[in-house]
């Protein structure tokens, strides 16, 4: 189907008038939506709303114990930003193993949520530090707005719960607990430009060797990017040791369900799986 | 529009000629081994060199060409009519409706359109030329096609099973082709021998990836006259080739070559597209221009030669060579291109890289319905190497010597003549061995990296080393491997060079145009280079073989000195001085002696041409190297002169992961002599990293004929943070026959990356990979020990 | 055929009116519409960066970039990069390092170096500008001379 109508609104009231209407495709840096139009592998809908001219998506800001970043903050905003540096590090980290530096001049938070790639770089962070999608709406003439959690929000590849009429316009993360640490890794040749085979990301309390508040969240290991609940049970609040560092990475091996393609194939995932597990949680130990 | 009539009154007295008062003096200055930038440079770094992509002509129509979907079928049915009717649409063809047309390749066994049978995923069915691309897509999309799909031959052993389907008649077993080649007696050798190693080695698909996708603009004349504007290598062999297709006379076509982007060997052979435009252009009368896209360029455009290498080979107890026995096993996809010729290089490795008393080789060439294998730069040494090289430090582990004297104790020498005929008047090969191991601190690394193999770090470092031989004079593979030179100079001084040529952006109009100012004294600004028009460029074989440097080189130094000679005799006339005591330097004439200023090149020419004898400089030479062609045993010379390479690499290896990281490449370079630093050190680093792409990154993924990675996504070219450390040490043996002393370099660098590569893997964990590519997954399946 | 939208932006400096279909990606407009070719189809799909203008100031790939959402910002190709004074630095030094062979990809590479430049000044170094190229892909020089260039650049730029 080829484009009918096209809209740049400048405000939120007015994307979502337009989106209620349904059959359109939302269009902010453009840097998935091109590409996948092209290919034929998302055709465009009738109507086209570029959201990227709404000021009320933009911005960062630190509201009550959370931090709300707009949808159409871009990964190299994203990365700059102070809020993000000081509280989630691994986020600002996966945003340089994202794509390139033009890429991250384009392509924007909340288009990296909606894309809901299984290998979508900066939702393994943002799961492991437990964010949620703001969604807003016009059903009935005036905005409404309602979060759901990050894990549920994502379906499947290219799959989001988002439901007709619906906008993405921010993304929150709670302000991590004292004594939080991170880690991200992200399997790779090179420092970008490169679409993970896995991807892990950690968030855990420690206290006196002890972790507590284990995320753990892998990506390009199953449909959508999952939450490591089997390896975070074998850590939570236990005393890391080499004997339980081991049977985390078993069990992140086993716990994962990955596909071959041409970038690798389940067995290699799962290898990676356990060797990173075990690699990040040596690391946490030691430091 | 005239010429200043002031030139007409200039004369220059004899003996009274120097400019009053001035006595200028001029230091000779060569340019040779300086670093001069590329004459195409500006424009290209500035966005205004115009690519084929970015030409239109006046009432150019859009083609775009329907492949099938079926790896190998009948074709039942092919209906148009739906696309004829597609506004927008001028032509929409078919084998049936063109009127001409015969098969293209090596083997003449691929017709452009396919009528009745399809044999691979990229067999051309149908074209459509049209107002816009995206008009020629669409109509692509209304063509129905009918299949009967045939039994598919995925690979070469079931294509050599008895009573497997025939993909083409005239080769009822579907061989392609053989080589086999011989000297000496190797059961003698191996009786000779004190041990023996039987290793197969398997080298997969990669692919050019030029970032300027393929493209052609074909357009007839109104009196049949065909113009081309192609992106070949080989413009003289296409002429001939594409008037046998089309059954055009071949004096009516005209090539004319806009700059590229980029080569490597893909533009070597004619590939079904460009026949169509012409077909497309025949059919609507209008120019028409045929783009790929990067999809296509991945899926339709032709691969390095994949290779199954079986090699056997000896050795005595004091390490010498004693016998080589090779057998490669090629897929040759549906149609034959220059993959299947392969062997012509990969042979002279076997053969010839170290003195092998006894030696043995054969190929076989097996259709399948896979991508066909075109040129690419190395040409067969890439995989010839890496399975010599890798033998050589097995060889020599075995033995008990170190690998470096094990390697000088067997490589050649200046002089030799080798088992298949190949002279080594100029050859740096031990130098460039010795060289590399003592810049990569070589043997004291491999020693200690053996030492560290059984700690239990995670992180494993290795060196490795190897080497390649190359023709860096030339390849005298057709009857004629010669290049011919106009020179002209203009009432300014300005120098044309008309060379045979062609500029792939390899820089050979730079390093043409460098050896004319050198031997004429004056500046590069003062030179043009033409050499894109097969109407006013002279003969030349084309890009290939690393020889244009050497031979179009060759070709110009002659017609520039042939310029020089005339200008020193009228100079001599002009001033009554004798020849020899005058020179050329910075587009003046001086004493030779002295450097004194005598007269200014422009104005003895100006004398000349409106003298009453008026004459012109314009001179030509053709240069025609002295090498052999090969027998029909492939023996011979074949070339004027071989090009040597040692390179070392040092790796590490993360046994956690299976990801290899190369750190550093030394190479040593036996280039016989540098021309223009700039360019050579260009070709080196940027052959140094197509060699780390081959060995680590890189894969054409080929799943039952189907290409399964057709984007930069999943075809990984190497990226800048990627690059190793890069000590590239040049070797000047100063060959006798080269044009100041060179030689070819343009495939050397990228042929041992692999082959070292392997070996520093080695080095570095006791476990020998024989299969390309080292992508993390391959490396650490070998470290576990488990199979795909 | 979808309706053509009509957008107005600069491009070098220059104001322009065009009227270009919603599904049209900017690098096409640019080569198709406005004929500037200096920047370069090489892949559509944001892997190579042969393509790469600035927008506002940022380098992006235009073959991912929709032409409508041009409408109403600043747009510099390569042509405008080398017309300034600090992109004729850039470009004079890619010519003198050796950095341009087949050429194809360097336009993108100019404007990304200069985008770099622009950023990070002359405490730009070669780390740095290799992870500010990964977007750009070269087949002929193996990048050493492109960073050489870069780094010289930037040192002209204090």
């Amino acid at each position: 189907m080829t484009v009918e109508h096209y809209y740049a609104p400048k405000h939120l009231d007015e994307a979502l008038e337009v989106l209620r209407a349904g059959n359109a495709t939302i269009l902010a840096g453009g840097t998935d939506v091109m590409p996948q139009s092209e290919s034929g592998k998302t055709p465009l809908r009738k109507t086209l709303v570029n959201i990227r001219r709404i000021a009320e998506l933009t911005g960062i800001r630190l509201a009550k114990n959370e931090v709300r970043i707009g949808a159409l903050t871009t990964i190299s905003e994203m990365m700059a930003n102070d809020l993000i540096r000081k509280h989630f590090p691994i986020l600002a980290e996966s945003g340089d193993h994202f794509a390139s530096e033009q890429i991250r001049n384009a392509g924007t938070l909340g288009g990296n949520v909606c894309n809901a790639s299984p290998a979508g770089d900066t939702l393994v962070p943002m799961l492991a530090l437990d964010a949620v999608v703001e969604l807003a709406a016009k059903p009935n003439g005036s905005v409404e707005t309602h979060t759901t959690p990050l894990g549920s929000f994502l379906v499947g590849p290219g799959k989001t719960r988002r439901a007709q009429g619906e906008l993405l316009v921010a993304i929150r993360i709670p302000v991590p607990p004292a004594g939080q640490v991170q880690r991200f890794f992200k399997f790779g040749t090179r420092p970008a430009l490169d679409i993970s085979a896995i991807a892990i990301g950690l968030a855990a309390v420690k206290t006196k060797g002890v972790l507590s508040h284990v995320r753990l969240a892998y990506g390009a290991v199953a449909p959508a990017i999952m939450r490591g609940s089997k390896t975070e049970a074998v850590l939570e609040g236990k005393r890391l040791t080499p004997e339980l560092i081991e049977q985390a990475a078993q069990a992140a091996h086993d716990e994962v369900k990955p596909i071959s393609d041409v970038r690798a194939s389940d067995w290699y995932r799962r290898e990676l799986m356990h060797n990173i597990v075990k690699r990040m949680l040596i690391d946490v130990h030691e430091h | 529009m005239g010429i200043a009539p002031e030139a007409q009154v200039e004369t220059i007295a004899p003996h009274e000629a120097r400019d009053a008062g001035t006595a200028r003096t001029i230091e000779k200055d060569s340019l040779i081994g300086k670093r001069i930038a590329k004459l195409d440079a500006p424009d290209k770094a500035s966005g205004k060199t115009r690519y084929i992509h970015d030409m239109n002509l006046p009432g150019q129509l859009h083609g775009k060409i329907l492949h099938s979907t079926r790896v190998h079928a009948l074709i039942k049915r092919i209906d148009t009519s739906k696309a004829k009717a597609l506004p927008g649409v001028h032509a929409v063809i078919t084998a049936e409706d063109v009127p001409y047309q015969r098969p293209l390749g090596v083997s003449k066994d691929h017709m452009p359109l396919k009528g009745d049978r399809v044999r691979s995923m990229r067999d051309e069915i149908a074209a459509v030329a049209a107002d816009t691309p995206e008009i020629a897509e669409a109509a692509l999309k209304l063509i129905e096609v009918e299949y009967e799909d045939l039994p598919p031959l995925y690979n070469v052993a079931e294509a050599m099973k008895p009573g497997a389907p025939v993909l083409h008649d005239q080769k009822p077993d579907n061989v392609a082709m053989t080589f086999d080649y011989s000297h000496g007696d190797v059961v003698q050798g191996e009786a000779e021998s004190d041990v023996v190693f039987e290793d197969t080695f398997k080298l997969h698909y990669v692919t050019h990836c030029c970032m300027g996708v393929s493209g052609v603009i074909a357009d007839f004349d109104s009196a049949g006259g065909l113009m081309l504007y192609s992106q070949t290598q080989v413009p003289f062999l296409h002429k001939r080739e594409f008037a046998e297709i089309l059954g055009i006379d071949p004096g009516r076509i005209r090539i004319v070559q806009p700059p590229i982007g980029g080569g490597f060997g893909s533009k070597l052979d004619i590939y079904p597209f460009e026949p169509i435009a012409i077909f497309l252009a025949k059919a609507t009368r209008r120019p028409v221009k045929l783009i790929f896209s990067r999809e296509q360029e991945f899926r339709i455009s032709p691969t390095r030669q994949p290779v199954l290498l079986t090699l056997r080979s000896g050795a005595k107890k004091d390490g010498t060579l004693t016998f080589r026995t090779a057998t490669t096993l090629h897929d040759n996809g549906a149609y034959t291109s220059w993959g299947a010729t392969t062997p012509f290089v990969i042979m002279q490795t076997i053969s010839s890289l170290y003195r092998v008393p006894h030696c043995k080789y054969h190929t076989t060439a097996v259709y399948t319905n896979n991508p066909y294998a075109g040129s690419f730069r190395g040409y067969g040494n890439l995989q010839a190497t890496f399975a010599v090289e890798q033998h050589m430090d097995k060889i020599a582990e075995a033995i008990g010597m170190d690998p470096l004297a094990f390697r000088l104790k067997n490589a050649q020498d200046p002089g030799e003549t080798t088992g298949q005929g190949m002279h080594f008047k100029s050859c740096g090969f031990k130098d460039c061995l010795r060289t590399v191991a003592e810049r990569g601190d070589y043997l004291r690394k491999h020693a200690e990296n053996i030492a560290n193999q059984a700690k239990p770090e995670r992180y494993k470092r290795g060196v490795g080393m190897a080497s390649m031989l190359h023709v860096g004079g030339g390849a005298k593979i057709y009857p004629s491997d010669g290049c011919g030179t106009i020179v002209k100079i203009d009432d300014f001084a300005h120098v044309t060079v008309m060379t045979g040529a062609s500029e792939i952006g390899q820089g050979s109009e730079t390093v043409i145009a460098q050896l004319v100012c050198e031997e004429l004294g004056v500046p590069m600004e003062a030179v043009t280079v033409v050499n894109n028009d097969t109407d006013v460029k002279p003969w030349d074989v084309g890009v290939h073989a690393s020889r244009t440097t050497f031979i179009a080189g060759n070709s110009a130094l002659g017609a520039a000195r042939k310029a020089r000679d005339k200008i020193l005799a009228v100079a001599a006339k002009a001033t009554g001085y004798d020849a020899s005591a005058l020179d050329l330097r910075q587009g003046t004439i001086v004493m030779a002696g002295t450097g004194e200023a005598i007269v200014p090149l422009a104005k003895l020419l100006r004398s000349l041409h409106f003298s009453e004898k008026a004459d012109l400089v314009m001179t030509t030479h053709y240069y025609e190297p002295p090498s052999e062609h090969q027998d029909k045993g492939f023996k011979g010379d074949v070339s004027a002169a071989y090009a040597w390479a040692s390179q070392v690499i040092e790796v590490v290896v993360d046994t956690d992961t299976g990801i290899v990281k190369m750190e550093k490449v030394w190479g040593a370079h036996d280039v016989g002599r540098v021309l223009n630093r700039l360019g050579i050190e260009g070709q080196i680093e940027g052959g140094v990293v197509m060699g780390q792409g081959y060995a680590l990154t890189e894969e054409l993924i080929v799943e039952d004929g189907v290409v399964k990675n057709p984007a930069f996504r999943d075809y990984k070219l190497v990226t800048a943070p990627e690059i190793p450390e890069m000590d590239v040490t040049f070797i000047e043996s100063m060959d006798g026959e080269g044009p100041r002393g060179a030689k070819g370099v343009g495939e050397a660098p990228a042929i041992c990356i692999a082959a070292a590569t392997a070996n520093a893997i080695y080095n570095a964990t006791g476990v020998r990979i024989q299969t390309l590519p080292y992508t993390p997954e391959n490396v650490y399946r070998a470290l576990k020990g488990v199979n795909r | 055929m979808s309706t053509n939208i009509e957008i107005r932006f600069t491009v070098n400096g220059s104001p322009r009116t065009v009227a270009v279909p919603p599904e049209m990606s900017a690098l096409n407009m640019l080569r198709e519409v406005i004929g500037l070719t200096g920047t370069k189809y090489g892949c559509g799909e944001g892997e190579c960066g042969a393509c790469t203008i600035l927008v506002d100031g940022m380098s992006v790939n235009s073959c991912l970039l929709f032409a409508v959402d041009c409408d109403g910002r600043k747009l510099t190709t390569v042509e405008g990069v080398v017309n300034e004074p600090a992109g004729a630095r850039v470009r004079d030094a890619f010519v003198q390092a050796g950095a341009v062979q087949c050429g194809f990809c360097t336009p993108g590479f100019v404007v990304q170096a200069a985008h770099l430049i622009d950023t990070h000044g002359s405490k730009l170094d070669p780390e740095t500008i290799k992870r500010g190229i990964e977007g750009n892909l070269c087949r002929c020089t193996g990048y050493k001379k492109i960073v050489e260039a870069i780094t010289a650049a930037a040192q002209e730029a204090r």
